[in-house]
């Protein structure tokens, strides 16, 4: 006698009237393989948790981004934002599609010139920048994204005793309708502050302004806020101009752009909500095309889109550890990934999927990581099949802030995968060892 | 421990609790367990029937059979009075 199919055995409350937030997708999506490459395989030639990066996807991706400023504006600028995933071989990717460096640390700098960027084309920002950092940004030609007024007088100090010149661009601050209104970094619009630091560097010997650069947060849903910056950063073009006769290059908008993950509260998923790179490019053009800014005298417009451009790119392949029952019936899973591999977790609602065909009962689950801490919440209630012990799950849209924001915390951080556009796997960082951690650690004598 | 005698559990898998007003959907094996279950029969029992009838085995549905037994307390169809009674 043939046997039944098996299918663990559940049973459902009904919650008659109440509207399901998982009444969107009927069908439980799978992922089975990336770039060609099945999961089973990557998990079996890596390991379990491992990160994997599909070339295929961050050039796509770039490509879609520069198309839609490129097709709408004169002069476009990309520069990777190193702290959203510097990682050499993701970077290089970047680098080769035409992209300059965005870094807020020496680290950042140092790490970016080693892989061969020309000094000329990083963009150096963040309210952390010593003398020593500052000695060897204008040593290397980059530019200084001045931060605050402190950060001016010292670049005035270091100029003066290098006796060389530096290439210099302010962050402004502003009123752009967002909330919460980032004001903690650069210079304030609306105070006039921005306009007072733009004069007093106009008027210093050592100092050359050429350009203007805000970033005005980040997932920012509404496209119409990049129009407001774009004009106010454009109001400050102009004002230089008509005192000092001197038209700045550039006007930076930074980073940004909401990826297509879901964040915690929203109602629909990202993948639905989120503005296309089309919507910000129309805004943002529109913007500087309408200003008062003579067409010859149009600023590149940089910009320094991170997690936009590479979150879709990164996948987490993790294992089921355990399917367990809470004191109240609860339905929890423990996989092998934790939140400290998975910094974005604390924003999003990340995708997690199994790789192969699951049950057809789906039931509301909570996923945790595997640390001995009560934070370790992968997803605190998604709709998810009936897994096994073993079973592989890939969670989708990782690659953003993970893998430069990870911890080390109980265990090895794992390998790094990137598949090429051939389709080869390659290891492009190590899974961490007992040596790795031990190396930095001396024993008092 | 019995199933509650509030309960009523259709053919087609709908299950109803008066005692708390709340219902319930079973999927097809579900159904099948809960029936055995209110029949009285042992696990051993049930065990042996649904592995050669189902394509499972032995461990697999021991685990499967206890985390059902725990969604049925939790939703108050079967009730454990006696918190060291074994089931
Ligand atoms: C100055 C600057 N530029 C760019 C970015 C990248 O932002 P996002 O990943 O939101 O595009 C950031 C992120 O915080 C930033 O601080």
């Amino acid at each position: 006698m043939e046997k039944l199919k098996y299918e663990k055995p559940v049973i459902s409350k009904i919650t008659a009237g109440v509207p399901s937030k998982f009444g969107l997708p009927a069908r439980q999506k799978i992922i089975s393989e990336i770039d060609g490459i099945p999961v089973s395989k990557l998990m079996e030639e890596y390991g379990s948790p491992v990160f994997v990066f599909s070339e295929n996807t961050i050039r796509n991706t770039y490509a879609e981004a520069r198309q839609a400023f490129e097709t709408r504006y004169p002069k476009v600028q990309f520069a990777w934002s190193y702290k959203t995933n510097y990682l050499d071989a993701v970077c290089n990717i970047f680098h080769d599609e035409g992209s300059w460096a965005e870094v807020v640390s020496g680290f950042e700098f140092e790490k970016a010139l080693a892989i061969g960027v020309s000094g000329s084309q990083i963009l150096f920002n963040g309210p952390e920048k010593s003398e020593k950092d500052l000695t060897l940004a204008i040593n290397h030609n980059a530019c200084v994204h001045i931060d605050h007024f402190d950060e001016l007088y010292l670049l005035m100090e270091i100029t003066q005793k290098l006796d060389k010149k530096a290439r210099v661009a302010i962050r402004v601050n502003m009123d752009t309708g967002i909330y919460p209104m980032w004001d903690r970094f650069g210079f304030n619009y609306e105070n006039g502050e921005a306009w007072n630091a733009i004069n007093r560097i106009m008027l210093a010997d050592r100092l050359e302004l050429i350009g203007l650069h805000t970033h005005i947060g980040t997932y920012i849903m509404a496209p119409s806020a990049y129009a407001i910056a774009a004009t106010k950063l454009a109001n400050l073009l102009v004002a230089t101009h008509s005192k000092f006769g001197h038209w700045l290059k550039y006007i930076d908008l930074g980073g940004g752009f909401a990826s297509k993950n879901t964040l915690k509260g929203a109602y629909m998923p990202g993948s639905e909500t989120c503005p296309t790179f089309d919507d910000y490019a129309e805004a943002i053009t529109n913007a500087l095309i309408s200003s008062e800014i003579p067409h010859e005298n149009l600023p590149t417009l940089f910009l320094e889109t991170g997690r936009a451009l590479i979150d879709d790119a990164g996948y987490l392949l993790t294992t089921v550890l355990a399917n367990k029952r809470s004191s109240t019936g609860r339905r929890n899973m423990v996989i092998d990934a934790g939140v400290n591999l998975l910094f974005t977790s604390f924003w999003y609602n990340l995708g997690v999927y199994p790789s192969k065909s699951p049950s057809e009962y789906l039931e509301e689950t909570t996923i945790y990581g595997p640390l001995c801490m009560n934070i370790d919440v992968i997803r605190d209630a998604i709709n998810f099949p009936h897994v096994k012990t073993g079973d592989q799950l890939v969670i989708e849209r990782v690659g953003a802030y993970n893998v430069t924001q990870w911890m080390q915390f109980i265990t090895y951080r794992p390998n790094v995968v990137l598949i090429d556009l051939e389709g080869r796997s390659h290891v492009i960082k190590k899974k961490e060892d007992l040596e790795t951690l031990k190396n930095k650690e001396v024993k008092p004598e | 421990m019995e199933i509650v005698k509030e309960v009523k559990i259709s053919e087609n898998g709908f299950v109803f609790n008066s005692k708390t007003g709340d219902s319930f959907n079973l999927n097809p094996t579900g159904l099948a367990l809960i029936k055995l279950i209110s029949e009285g029969k042992e696990l051993d029992e049930i065990k042996k029937e649904f592995v050669s009838a189902y394509e499972v085995d032995d461990l697999t549905f021991e685990k499967d059979f206890y985390e059902f037994f725990t969604l049925l307390k939790h939703h108050q169809i079967m009730v454990q009075s006696d918190p060291l009674e074994f089931k």
